[in-house]
This record gives C-alpha cells, structure tokens and sequence, in this order.
C-alpha cells in the first residue's frame, strides 16, 4: 500500500505555481500529478517518493492536504508492459475506474498506480503474478 | 384634478395638509384604542402605564411605544389582533424569513381600504379603467400579488394574474391582450427586455405605458435604462407585508418621490440610533403607524428602511409627503430578488455543516438583470479527505439547504482555508456588487 497526497485548491490561476514552488523549494520531486476538477475548485493528487515530507511542507505553507491510499504496482517499461498486469487484474474480477501510470527509469520501470476500494485485492492479484507491489519509490 | 379621486371616490386625494393633519389626529385616537384591543398592545401600554385615551393628536405618538419586527414575531400568530378571529378574511405572512414569521391578519375593512389605497396609486399613474394590467408578480403570502391585484380590479382594469417567470409566456400574453400596465420587480421587467433584445425582438414593439416598479431597491439610471428600452413610464412603489403590502406609497407622474398616502399611514423619520426625530429633510428610518387598519393597527413600526421626506410641494397638488427612494436599510437585511433576507438565516445553515469553517461572505451580483447569490466558505483543514467526490457532495447538499432556507437558488464557493478576511469585531458579511 501507497499513499499519494490531495491537495484542496481554488479553481483560479496560481493555484499550481504556489504547489510547484513549494515542493520544489523543498527539493522533492513530483512522479506524477492528477487534478481532479470540480469547477470552482479542485484536488490535486501527487505522487512522490517523499509522501510524509511533501505533505508536512505543504501544509505549512498553508495548504490543506490529505492522504489517499493507492496500489503501486512496478511494471517493465516498454511496449506491452501493463498487458501482465492487466491479465491479472482480469482474472481477479477487478474493474478498474481509477488509475494512472509514471515512469520511474525511462525504458526500464515504470509504475502503475491504482486507485479504490479493492487495494488489497489488487495487490494481491499483482504479487501472485510476479510483479513488485511498492511500498516506497526511489 | 378631482376626476381622479371621483374614480376611486376617496375624500382622502385631495384633502389640504390642514384636513389632513385633523383627520390623523381622530385618526390615531381610534387606532390606539382598537390597538389596546389586543392582548398584545393591552398589556404594552399596561407595563408602561399608558392610557389609551389620553392620546389625542399627532404630537401625542412620541409618547406611544414602537413595535419592531421582534415584536410581531413573538406575537405570533394573532397576538395583536383586535376582533374576533371570524372576522378576520385574510393572513399574510412576511416573504423569505424562516424560524418564526411575522403575520399580518386583515378584516374585510382592511382589504377594502387596501385595495383602496392601491388603487389610488395606479390611478395616481395615470392608469384608467380602459388599461390592461399584467401582474408578474407572485401571488400567495407575498403581499405583492393580491395588492396590486385588488387594486387593479378596483380601479377597473382588466387584471391578467400572470405570476412571475415563464418569460415566453408573459410576452405572448402582452402581445395577445394588449397589456398596457405591468406590474415586477425592476430586475424582472430589464431580464424580460434583455431576453426579447438577445432574440432579435423590440421591447418598446410591446406597446407598454406604465410599469409598476418595487419590491426591490434599484438605482435611477435602471429605471431611465427601463423606460428607454420600452417606451413605457416606471413608477416607484413602495410597501412592505407589515403595511399591508404595496400601496403605501407611491410615484405620481412627476417621477420625484413617492406619495405616502397620509390619511392611511402616520409617517415620523428617526434616527436608528436614539429613535428621535430627524430635522425634516434628513435621512432617517421611516416609523410609520397605520391609521385605518382594523383587524390589526400597527403603533410606531419600525420599517428599518432608511429614507428621508422630500421638502415642499409636488406639482401634482397632492399635499401627501413625499419619500425619497429607499437608501439602505437600518438593519442587515439584504433584498434579493425581491425576497428579505438576512444573513443570520445563511449562517444557520452554514453552522449545520461540519465541513467547513465559521467564516463565509455572501456576495450578491447580477446577471442577465437577476440578482445572484454566492455565498463563499472556507473548507475546514481536519474535514479533508482527498475526495473531490466528498467535496461535490457536501456543497450540493449545502445549496440545496440554502435554496430551500431563503427560496431561490444560491450558489456555494468553497474556498482554501484562512482566504476569507478574517473577523475582526464587526464582520463584514455581504459584497453587494449589484449596483
């Protein structure tokens, strides 16, 4: 199991540049990023090997920020290289709604972040195929 | 000059100030001792030992006691009634407040004098008996509705009870009637004349004359802006549901000032604060007692609306005083689309939400001529969990609760935590960006 850090923002420009500033000041760096629009306002979702330190810093500068719990499971990056995953994910009945991937080393690993209320089951069902289930990103 | 008042038979119209003044003074005497008639104004005058009868001209009101809004509330519901219950032929309650209303009960005299007093403004427009009166306002306990109703019917006109809203609607009804009166709020009558622009259509083809204009403060520049996109003359009125409704006062065709019919309503301008009197001229609350209500007369009422009386005479030769355009309201209560609203009921409905902080501001702007309600909130930092399916969920229930608190739709911002401007003291709760 994961975690990727929602950020509560106002729909409005500069909303971005504050979260991009902040993170960057700090020197962590961001794997992968999602908004989730609601019109006026929105969440942001990032992902980063540093989940407790991002979200420490970005709440005290003044953002209001929450965790949510996410399956990362590796894969080879190159063409085909969700296709074990998704397999497996197919035999376990798992439909999935929400999900994105990132590249760790172009070429070679890549990440594919699922999203949920079926977590544990996809993890397993990633393990019992072969693939690592990540509990920290480097 | 006196066809006007032999249309509406009303000794009242023309009576000189002199007349006037006489018949306030006999007037009010009859009205303090029907007020003592109930339980309410009986026991006020009790506890202040005052005797009924020792009022006996208009100088005398100082000594009478004021009512406020608070008081009819805790009168609610018939606790300043004066007759027997079966006597009484109709109740309006006042638009948009919740919790407790206020309850205004009239007698079959009252809807009488009523329609009188309304009927004498629209005949007072200029308005016959040979018009044709469209009222897009709404009816119900809204006092708008009935009271140019009657008003109309009184003087004659034939009456299309159209309601508000359904703009196709009305236009068709203008059109195949031949409507030359309306009566709407002024944000109503300038959406309907922005709708027939954006489709090609001329207001002024409508042949409109007059339009009644109130239940809603707006600028003079909106009412050029009306009377030049239709052709028609916009008259000011005034009213409020504890004076019956509309027809307290109202413009003559000088457009300077509305006519406070005096011989139904005892007019005193104070100062909020210490409640005397103003110097004649300046602006004040308008205190205003009822002179002819029977079921229930209303002593020193204080309206909350800030205005002052316009000095000297009137061309038209009404020696009834004149108001000038309401200018604001002694209290924090907002108008929106012509529904009272006070902050304190958006608050109670934010409190019940957990989800997000004390602090909000209720910003109030237009479009398409229709007052809009936003009311910005903070998001509260520990309520978080990540979801903006959460988020959309609780704003909507949110909206709902307000559309269903104040009876039109608003609109819900949630913003950042700490970007509201923080309370000091006085918080500034309402942005009124509608002028």
């Amino acid at each position: 199991m994961y975690k990727e850090i929602c950020v509560f923002v106002e729909n409005k420009p500069g909303k971005l540049s504050r979260v991009a500033e902040t993170l960057g000041k700090a020197g962590i760096d961001i794997l992968a990023l999602e908004i989730a629009n609601e019109g006026q306002f929105g969440v942001l979702k990032i992902l980063t090997a540093e989940p407790d330190r991002a979200k420490t810093i970005l709440e005290e500068a003044g953002m209001t920020c929450a965790f949510n719990n996410v399956a990362v499971v590796e894969i080879p990056d190159h063409p085909g290289g969700l296709l074990r995953l998704a397999k497996a994910l197919e035999k376990s009945g798992i439909n999935v709604t929400d999900a994105y991937g990132c590249i760790l080393e172009r070429g070679k690993r890549a990440v594919f972040v699922v999203k949920g209320d079926q977590l544990e089951t996809i993890e397993t069902a990633a393990a019992e195929a072969g693939l690592r289930v990540l509990e920290q990103l480097e | 000059m006196s066809d006007i008042a032999d249309l509406i038979g009303s000794r009242f119209e023309w009576m000189s100030r002199d007349e006037l003044i006489s018949w306030q003074c006999e007037a009010l005497r009859r009205s303090v001792a029907q007020a003592a008639k109930s339980r309410w104004y009986a026991a006020k005058f009790r506890e202040m030992g005052l005797d009924p009868s020792s009022i006996k001209s208009v100088e005398d009101i100082k000594r009478l006691p004021f009512t406020t809004k608070e008081d009819l509330r805790q009168s609610y519901p018939d606790g300043m009634l004066t007759i027997d219950r079966e006597d009484v032929i109709r109740v309006h309650t006042s638009s948009g407040t919740t919790g407790t209303p206020t309850a205004i009960l009239h007698s079959r005299a009252d809807i009488d004098c009523w329609a009188e007093l309304m009927a004498r403004c629209l005949a007072m427009s200029g308005a016959t008996k040979a018009d044709v009166f469209q009222n897009m306002s709404g009816y119900g306990m809204f006092t708008g509705g009935l009271g140019l109703h009657y008003g109309a019917e009184r003087l004659g006109m034939m009456v299309l009870p159209a309601g508000p809203g359904n703009t196709a609607r009305q236009i068709k009804l203008i059109r195949d009637f031949h409507v030359t009166c309306i009566h709407a709020t002024p944000s109503y009558a300038m959406h309907v004349a922005e709708r027939m622009i954006s489709e090609g259509d001329d207001p002024s083809s409508l042949g409109l004359k007059r339009a009644f204009l109130g239940a809603e403060p707006y600028t003079e520049e909106m009412r050029q802006k009306l009377q030049e996109l239709y052709g028609f003359k916009a008259f000011n009125s005034y009213g409020l549901s504890e004076m019956n409704g509309p027809g307290v006062a109202f413009e003559c065709p000088e457009q300077n000032g509305m006519h406070v019919w005096e011989d139904a309503y005892l007019v005193e301008i104070v100062d909020p604060d210490t409640l005397e009197p103003v110097e004649e001229g300046e602006v004040g609350e308008l205190v205003m007692t009822t002179l002819r209500r029977e079921a229930m007369p209303l002593i020193r009422y204080r309206t909350r609306d800030l205005t002052c009386i316009l000095p000297g005479d009137c061309p038209c030769g009404r020696k009834h005083r004149r108001l000038a355009r309401m200018m604001g309201r002694s209290d924090d209560m907002l108008i929106v689309r012509g529904v009272n609203v006070f902050p304190s009921q958006i608050e109670e409905v934010i409190m019940r939400h957990k989800w997000i902080g004390g602090n909000y501001l209720i910003r109030l702007t237009k479009a398409e001529a229709l007052d809009q309600m936003t009311v910005q909130v903070e998001l509260a930092r520990s309520e978080f969990d990540g979801s903006v399916e959460t988020l959309r969920n609780l704003r909507a229930q949110l909206q709902k609760e307000l559309r269903e608190q104040v009876g039109f739709n608003v609109s819900v911002e949630v913003l950042e935590p700490g970007s509201l401007p923080a309370s000091e003291g006085k918080a500034k709760r309402v942005v009124d960006e509608r002028a």
